[in-house]
């Protein structure tokens, strides 16, 4: 099995120590990774910061407007519901396919992963486009559902990766037979034999849409735009008009996003799926 | 490999297929194609025309296509070498602990791009930007007015900053194929560390690289929410025009809009085809 991510080892045994372009290469990266990000966190604590080289002084001020704004609750419940709901359509949608597929329908599979990486082929302001001319009738147009719909879309490689390689690894067509002969029907299978046993890797996939979604801009200003305002949409508001505060947003934003990688490593370590990112 | 070949051929079994495959159709390939049929129509006369795509000659609409693409195509260039070198540095990194901490760092920075991610460029180079301010303080250097953070350079080095971990996500695995006792052997019979790279290290990585370099120029192309925080209006990019369309914001004909989006869509896809073909070959190496 090809796993994508290998952290393996090149003989680590011997105590060597990096040589001198290694410590540069890393430090240069350490530095473009993390300056914008710390600078960020800090000046939504500084009261002043254009004078030195250091903030002139801390404040929380900056939270306070932003906990404050009139938008910040109903924003921070919108990207709630939306990622929400993106990552129980996905489920609904994914995990049987692929249980389906891996047991039932192996020739499916070249289609499936065709379908998979479909999405990475499509900007998603085309995307974007594309469902809002076809879907311009009242109940769908530019609404949250068809929103929700492109989300999916758009986020189905995240869940699918994990899901797929997880069901691999626990050998559903065994699974599946013993279930079947002790009487289970294949609704009983998938909930109570194969759901369980592919957890980890429905947690991973879960919580990276959940992060992909939370922070998603582009289609849901296009699609639905002021009328269902996420967070994101209420951070590029107050970039033009209050740097402070929108850095406050931005560190709820980073901060979001550090929690969840977080307990996607914890869940990774839990079973043994590989958390393949991206492709 | 332990799935089990089960007979495949039972047309019922294709029924399990049909939710997903009706929700893809739903909400992503229909509207495609009406997308790509819009494209060739003339909207009062309802007839097939050409003419969408003879009006993406028009400057405004040549100039962002070069645009995005010289934006796309640097920013990947850049992401695929400094990567490439990164990733090996952290390959070759000899505590494994400090090798993991830094694949976490990069799973976690290729995710911060989009608009917090924007605004952080903001608050380190922007007017008053931390290090703006840091080089005209103690190095009396002036930063603006000849680079801006809104302009063509300040997307850039934001690009870049989602492009370097991606590479290195996508590089590291394929130093596992180049085996330590190719470089002995290699080593034993004259050859110094350049002969080496340029004769067989480099060939290994050529399908990665390629892939690399597919894979970071799409992921430039299409992106969107970073170029609109940071230029808005002050450059013209491929998705940021199609944006301005369907928000309404320009009076232009819709139809130069599709043809502008199927004409992405071309470049996306072919970049992704490529990624996909030498991501293959790549795999045939870092197996075994």
């Amino acid at each position: 099995m090809a796993k994508s991510q290998s952290t393996q080892t090149h003989g680590s045994s011997k105590k060597v120590r990096p040589a001198g372009w290694q410590i540069f290469m890393v430090a240069f990266f350490l530095f473009y990774m993390l300056v914008p990000i710390i600078s960020t966190y800090a000046f939504s604590v500084a009261t002043r910061w254009d004078r030195t080289i250091l903030p002139e002084g801390y404040t929380l001020e900056f939270y306070q407007r932003a906990f404050s704004a009139s938008y910040f609750t109903i924003t921070l419940r919108n990207s709630l519901i939306l990622s929400l709901s993106t990552v129980l359509v996905s489920m609904l949608v994914i995990i049987p396919t692929v249980y389906w597929v891996h047991t039932r329908l192996v020739g499916a599979k070249p289609l499936l992963d065709v379908l998979m990486i479909l999405p990475f082929g499509i900007p998603m302001v085309v995307l974007a486009l594309a469902l809002v001319q076809v879907y311009n009738f009242p109940p769908m147009a530019r609404s949250p559902f068809l929103l929700i719909g492109a989300v999916v879309i758009y986020s189905m490689p995240f869940m699918y990766r994990p899901i797929s390689n997880a069901i691999q690894a626990v050998d559903a067509n065994v699974l599946t037979e013993a279930g079947q002969s002790l009487g289970a029907n294949i609704f009983q299978v998938l909930y109570r034999i194969i759901i369980p046993n592919i957890l980890p890797g429905i947690l991973s996939g879960s919580l990276l849409v959940f992060s992909t979604v939370f922070a998603e801009y582009t289609l849901t200003s296009l699609i639905v735009g002021a009328r269902f305002k996420t967070f994101p949409l209420l951070l590029v508001e107050f970039t033009r008009i209050n740097g402070n505060v929108a850095s406050a947003f931005s560190v709820i934003s980073f901060t979001i996003a550090w929690l969840v990688s977080i307990l996607i490593l914890w869940v990774g370590s839990m079973g043994h799926t590989s958390k393949a990112k991206t492709i | 490999m332990s799935v089990k070949q089960r007979k495949t051929g039972h047309n019922s079994d294709w029924l399990g297929f049909v939710p997903f495959l009706l929700f893809c159709l739903a909400f992503e390939i229909i509207p495609i194609i009406f997308l790509l049929r819009g494209s060739f129509i003339e909207k009062t006369t309802h007839l097939f025309t050409l003419q969408h795509y003879v009006d993406l000659q028009r400057p405004i609409f040549v100039n962002s296509f070069v645009n995005s693409i010289k934006l796309s195509g640097l920013t990947a260039i850049i992401g695929v070498v400094l990567g490439t070198f990164i990733g090996y540095a952290i390959y070759r990194w000899p505590s494994e602990r400090v090798r993991e901490i830094l694949i976490t760092l990069s799973d976690v920075t290729t995710n911060f791009a989009g608009v917090p991610l924007a605004f952080a460029f903001v608050v380190i180079l922007g007017m008053n930007g931390v290090i703006t301010q840091f080089l005209l303080r103690y190095f009396q250097y002036h930063l603006y007015p000849k680079f801006s953070i809104y302009s063509f350079s300040g997307l850039i080095l934001a690009y870049v900053y989602f492009q370097l971990p991606l590479m290195v996500l996508l590089i590291l695995p394929a130093f596992a194929g180049i085996k330590k006792e190719w470089q002995e052997s290699a080593q034993s019979l004259g050859a110094d560390t350049f002969r080496f790279w340029w004769r067989i290290g480099i060939p290994v990585l050529m399908p990665s690289l390629i892939a690399g370099l597919t894979l970071l120029f799409a992921n430039a192309f299409g992106a969107y929410a970073t170029a609109y925080t940071l230029v808005e209006s002050k450059l013209s990019l491929v998705t940021l025009q199609i944006g301005y369309m369907i928000a309404g914001e320009v009076r232009q004909d819709q139809g130069v809009g599709m043809a502008m989006a199927i004409v992405s869509l071309i470049i996306m896809g072919l970049s992704i085809g490529i990624y996909q073909a030498a991501t293959l070959r790549a795999r045939r190496w870092s197996k075994s």
